[in-house]
């Protein structure tokens, strides 16, 4: 299979691969290792920003670069009951295959089981 | 992502890989380019009205001797074809085809090239019944398996000689003895893997049809070979009929009609005389450089040998490893690393190794798995090579998936 760019990148060099833990801190997680997809999200959210956010992957390339890439542009954001960019989006911009789609909706869930209780975190 | 390590030839990746296909021998490309450029060695095989004709078809019936040397088979045994693709299905189209009247059942293994399962499965949708036996978890077959198959309108029993995933031996003179005692059923072994790495004694093995593979021995793709038994002993009524598969010239005493292309036979004949002429010690080289890569790759941790270590060859070794997605584990590697995989990844869709799963591997471990296909061109610098991506690249792979934990969605990690 090939690659896009961006996905080897992301692929290669992961920002944010590990665990958080302390006050503020939300996980998600999403999928089978014995599916062969599995995909954990821990954000850790002061007042509505993410101030911090990590993952762990047992996936394809696609999954680990979209999950690297997603904690890497989130932190400072606010956080929303939505991914920071549209499934479509990240289809686009990682030219996943249409095929592979469902391992977006996966990375989704995960992120949104971390993401929508950690919006009212208030500490 | 570290690249310090050493490539293959032109920055290519380290080719480990030669159970799919080898480099075709500069000896094997000079005759056969010799033969192309040639101004007297161009005409066809089958012209026997002139001299063209002729020499074409001495260079032809060169190489047919040379073939059948090697495997220990009698020149007029031996049928030329595509490839073994070809010989596999001309063999159980052919037997099912010429044997219709008498019986409609065959003997095949789940562990059985696509080459003759998709056959297989073409025949059953034709009506014909196939057996598929399980081998053990070393990929081993039974004889006894194999008696205990045989019915009375059994035709053909189809057994690979050498595994071409996991590099097991079967053992083939056990069931060459046992389709002869049976009468009725025909021995087909599909024997692309083999010469070269362990010897082959076609009529010593009770076998009646055994495929050959001119591009897995260092000649050529697009030719290989059928052989099919002439002999007529005791406890067989007759001696082996087919149906062919093409019609149109009689080639090949009728079994493969087509014009034979005089340089690809030149090329498949010297691959395989001068395979059989492979010296112990390269054997035993091939073996120390297994050996060494085995050590290498278990040092990681979590790597399980997939196959019978007792009864295989060198060349091959399949190996799975544990807690690493497949498909992540062939991307990280390919930059440096030809290698095989356990899974077909161009889709989501990836269809883990059938011949790991009926051995009784998991999913998961069938998709991460290796195969690494040693070779003449394989050195212990690739070996090396192999050792350190590996090294470096399961572990980042298995840090990436972390540790199994339970985890209750949207719930306080503290």
């Amino acid at each position: 299979m090939n690659y896009n760019e961006l996905t080897r990148r992301y692929f290669e060099s992961p920002a944010n691969v590990g665990e958080l833990s302390g006050p503020g801190v939300f996980r998600g997680a999403a999928g089978k290792r014995e599916e062969g997809i599995w995909v954990q999200f821990d954000l850790q959210c002061v007042s509505g920003t993410l101030q911090a956010a990590r993952f762990l992957a047992f996936a394809c390339p696609h999954t680990i670069a979209v999950s690297a890439w997603l904690t890497e542009q989130s932190v400072g954001r606010t956080l929303t009951r939505t991914l920071p960019e549209s499934v479509q989006q990240l289809r686009d911009r990682f030219d996943v295959p249409v095929d592979k789609m469902g391992r977006l909706l996966i990375i989704e869930d995960a992120w949104l089981a971390a993401a929508v209780p950690a919006i009212d975190y208030r500490g | 992502m570290n690249t310090a390590v050493q490539m293959g030839a032109a920055g290519m990746p380290v080719y480990l890989d030669h159970a799919s296909t080898t480099p075709v021998d500069p000896r094997v490309a000079l005759a056969m380019a010799e033969v192309l450029n040639s101004e007297t060695e161009f005409g066809n095989p089958a012209s026997a009205s002139h001299d063209y004709g002729g020499v074409a078809h001495a260079l032809v019936e060169r190489a047919r001797c040379q073939v059948a040397a090697a495997v220990g088979a009698a020149p007029a045994e031996v049928v030329w074809t595509s490839g073994a693709t070809e010989a596999n299905n001309l063999s159980l189209f052919g037997v099912a085809q010429y044997y219709r009247e008498r019986g409609r059942h065959i003997v095949t293994s789940r562990t059985e090239h696509k080459a003759v399962l998709d056959p297989c499965r073409e025949l059953e949708r034709r009506g014909w019944q196939v057996t598929y036996l399980v081998p053990d978890r070393e990929g081993l077959l039974d004889p006894e398996q194999v008696a205990a198959a045989l019915r009375q309108d059994t035709v053909l029993v189809s057994v690979m000689h050498v595994n071409n995933e996991i590099g097991v031996v079967q053992n083939i003179g056990a069931l060459g003895a046992i389709c002869a005692r049976h009468g009725g059923a025909w021995l087909h072994v599909d024997a692309a893997q083999s010469l070269g790495k362990c010897p082959i004694d076609f009529a010593g093995l009770g076998v009646d049809l055994m495929s050959l593979s001119g591009h897995k021995v260092y000649g050529p793709k697009g030719v290989g070979a059928l052989l099919v038994a002439q002999r007529k002993d005791g406890l067989r009524s007759a001696r082996l009929q087919l149906a062919p598969l093409l019609y149109g010239g009689g080639q090949e005493r009728g079994l493969r009609a087509g014009t034979l292309a005089t340089h690809q036979v030149v090329g498949m004949g010297l691959a395989f005389e001068l395979a059989s002429s492979i010296s112990s010690t390269e054997t035993v080289r091939i073996a120390q450089l297994q050996r060494r890569l085995w050590q290498g790759l278990a040092a990681i941790g979590g790597v399980l040998r997939n196959g019978s270590v007792s009864h295989s060859v060198p060349h091959l070794l399949n190996v799975s490893f544990e807690g690493v997605e497949g498909e992540s584990l062939l991307a990280a590697i390919r930059p440096q690393l030809a290698v095989s995989t356990g899974s077909a990844c161009n889709s989501a869709l990836a269809e883990p190794s059938y011949v790991l799963r009926a051995l009784g591997r998991s999913e998961r471990l069938s998709e991460s798995s290796l195969r690494f296909g040693l070779g003449r061109t394989t050195t212990q610098s690739d070996i090396d090579a192999a050792i350190a991506v590996l090294s470096r690249e399961v572990p980042r792979l298995r840090h990436i998936a972390g540790a199994q934990s339970a985890t209750a969605p949207g719930v306080p990690a503290t």
